[in-house]
């Protein structure tokens, strides 16, 4: 890895692209940036970045398209970039390899912590991972099964505690319903979206201060839940 | 088989009343020929005028007619001396039986154009009869298809006849209509006995074509399937116009909707831009030095207005999705309460509506053992949003904005937005949920008066159904959605 950290952003709108670039290069990130799908695999070829910000309506190729093609031979971060009424694009662009979506019109913080988490995985899945995971007054031990709040012990059935396990092992990362439920219950499953609504309300009733706010499981609507590790 | 059938019988019909005549003068004969001793001659001649008036009254002219003559010639060959033979030889029996003829001959006719006026005028009352029926059938209809069936039926059954077609011709937005009775797929070959066109105002439309085993008309009929005709080309242009009149009815309509929508969306999108537009410049400008907490309010101003008209084209678009009957939910199993807290999350994020919605009170009462919906989450969101938005619009600050749901059978849930505000006026309480329609001024309250409609077609996608009512201390939005999906609850076990 270089110092600065690169980007590449693939989107047709010239203001939109205008204005990522002048903001990340002030961020100091180096950009580049691709107006159409064939470019933007080009560039990610050969330049390598270190996350793509990838627009999911482009001229010449659908967005879902580029994440598969991109997913054949890199496990480079994707965050993909696309209008709120089209919920069904962005879970179809998740399931075929992005890791995370912002919604436009969105505001640069939002993007910029979407970036962070992204790169944290990125150094993550190359170093070695973690077997205890703490936020907040939460601390799961993947290795030993074993799930404490404020160093007391939460009893979890086996199937709340699979699903948490997975949750946090990906903390940061936005997971799909189906995801969630093709790796925790079994891919015949991955429409039962009722699983996880049940589930996931006992996990909240056992983890969270208030289940009716959650802090740390969090919904994202249409698409899955994302556990939240504090910056 | 069946036209020779009715041929033979029409025969038979005309035949028919002169044997029948014969037959009452021989009876007549053979029973004053028994009492031929005892009756004279004179008498016998009155009472020959009996079957002279019956055959003429019950058969008609021609037979009454020959009933005279057949009576002269008995009356001479029976009673007249000599027996037997037609030759009289007293000129006062000549006399007698010529003034028999005469008479016999002068009631037949009387009695005949009694019976034939009789005949007219029955025959009168049935087409006034039938004509009324006609106009009666044809007065309430509106749509061409029925007007035509009418006047098939009714020209099949006032001719008796075997098949009768209806052609309209089709023309600007009207379609061409060709209606057979009896429905049969036959056509071609046999030529229609007659054909009448259907003559409008504006010329002809169509044609009706009948099919009879007798191809002649009397006159009545002429008159009969004339005003048929005309009555059914009439009804058919009425129908037109009806259906030209509601379509600029609609056109107008959809006129005025949009023009009610360009003038509210553009007023809607101007109002944010201005801002940013003024925004930016001051910001931009070098004359002025913005201090940290001015330049702080001016970027929350800006922002605030984006989202503004975020969520204004967001609105459009689904209300474009509800008026082309696109919107398609993407149902899955949720959580009332999971939704529910997820707006009021929202709410908290945003910087303005925090603000204003920090001078309400949100009470949710939404029970822990509610079954799941099969709801869009989005689509929902924007519903509990659209709703709570318009409360705190229409209610006054330091009041209690509660959101509460309850079942009300076994698949059924209601939900209902409350607030303490005034509450409207029965005639508005339907039509709050039609597009643009507003309570107060335009100019008064912001909002493109899109939101409730929009709730109304996101409901309704669902299966729901949306309602707001009065309550004693306030006014609240209602709205159903059904716990079953496809009908099937879900399939959850809440433990391992």
């Amino acid at each position: 890895m270089t110092s600065q950290p690169h980007i590449l952003v693939i989107d047709d709108e010239p203001q939109i692209l205008r204005a990522l670039r002048t903001i990340l290069t002030a961020k100091h990130f180096r950009v580049s940036v691709a107006a159409r799908g064939e470019e933007g695999l080009a560039l990610a070829a050969a330049e390598a970045p270190d996350v793509i910000i990838l627009d999911l309506s482009l001229p010449d190729l659908d967005g879902v398209e580029v994440c598969a093609r991109l997913r054949e031979w890199t496990q480079v971060p994707i965050i993909v970039l696309s209008v709120r009424e089209s919920e069904r694009d962005k879970v179809m662009a998740l399931d075929s390899g992005a890791d995370d979506y912002l919604t436009k019109p969105f505001g640069i913080e939002e993007l910029l912590a979407r970036i962070r988490v992204a790169q944290r995985h990125s150094t993550q899945a190359m170093g070695s991972k973690k077997t205890v995971i703490t936020v907040g007054p939460l601390e799961i031990d993947l290795a030993q099964h074993i799930v404490k709040r404020n160093g007391v012990e939460v009893k979890l059935t086996a199937t709340e505690f699979k699903l948490l396990a997975y949750l946090a092992a990906n903390a940061g990362r936005l997971l799909t319903h189906r995801a969630i439920l093709a790796a925790v219950w079994d891919p015949a499953d991955v429409d039962r979206v009722e699983y996880l609504r049940v589930y996931i309300r006992q996990l909240r009733k056992k983890l969270e201060d208030d289940p009716e706010q959650p802090q740390y499981i969090l919904n994202e609507p249409g698409i899955g839940y994302r556990f939240v590790m504090e910056d | 088989m069946a036209s020779n059938y009715r041929s033979r019988s029409r025969v038979v019909g005309i035949v028919f009343p002169y044997i029948f005549t014969l037959l009452v003068t021989a009876l007549t004969t053979g029973l004053l020929f028994v009492l031929r001793s005892s009756i004279n001659p004179a008498i016998v001649a009155l009472l020959y005028l009996l079957p002279v008036g019956m055959s003429t009254f019950l058969r008609g002219l021609g037979p009454g007619i020959l009933a005279a003559f057949a009576a002269f010639l008995a009356f001479n060959y029976f009673f007249i001396f000599p027996y037997y033979t037609f030759s009289v030889h007293q000129t006062q029996d000549l006399l007698a039986l010529l003034v028999f003829l005469v008479v016999a001959v002068v009631i037949s006719q009387l009695v005949g154009r009694t019976r034939h006026s009789l005949e007219v005028a029955t025959a009168r009352e049935h087409e006034a009869i039938r004509l009324y029926e006609l106009s009666q059938s044809l007065s309430g209809l509106r749509d061409e298809r029925g007007i035509v069936q009418v006047i098939a039926q009714q020209t099949k059954e006032t001719f008796q006849a075997d098949r009768v077609e209806v052609f309209v011709e089709g023309g600007k937005g009207r379609e061409r209509i060709n209606l057979q009775i009896p429905p049969v797929e036959f056509r071609g070959g046999v030529k229609p006995s007659l054909v009448v066109p259907l003559q409008a105002v504006r010329g002809l439309v169509g044609e009706i074509r009948l099919w009879r085993s007798d191809p002649s008309l009397v006159s009545a009929e002429e008159r009969l399937l004339r005003t048929i005709s005309s009555q059914g080309a009439l009804a058919l242009e009425r129908a037109w116009l009806t259906q030209t009149e509601t379509r600029a009815k609609v056109l107008e309509e959809s006129d005025r909707l949009k023009s009610s929508l360009l003038s509210s969306v553009s007023h809607e999108l101007r109002t944010p831009l201005a801002t940013i537009k003024a925004v930016v410049t001051s910001l931009y400008s070098g004359e002025i030095e913005w201090d940290s907490e001015a330049r702080q309010e001016l970027l929350a101003v800006l922002e605030e207005e984006t989202d503004q008209l975020d969520r204004l084209v967001g609105n459009l678009l689904n209300m474009s999705r509800i008026e082309a009957g696109a919107l398609q939910p993407q149902r899955r199993w949720n959580h009332l309460a999971e939704i529910v807290a997820g707006v009021m999350g929202r709410l908290r994020q945003r910087r303005i509506a925090r603000a204003a919605a920090a001078a309400y009170i949100f009470e949710v009462d939404i029970p822990e053992d509610l079954p799941l919906v099969p709801v869009d989450y989005v689509l929902m969101e924007q519903v509990f949003a659209n709703l709570i938005s318009n409360s705190i619009k229409y209610s006054p600050a330091n009041t209690t904005i509660k959101i509460s749901a309850w079942r009300v059978d076994d698949d059924t849930l209601l939900i209902r937005v409350s607030n303490q505000g005034l509450g409207v006026s029965d005639e508005h309480l339907e039509r709050i949920f039609d597009k643009f329609y507003r309570v107060t001024a335009a100019d008064r309250v912001t909002g493109a008066g899109l939101g409730l409609s929009i709730c109304k077609g996101i409901v309704e996608a669902h299966g729901g159904r949306i309602w707001a009512e009065n309550l004693p201390d306030g006014f609240a939005f209602n709205f159903t959605l059904p716990t079953d999906w496809e009908g099937a609850p879900p399939r959850v076990t809440i433990n391992d």
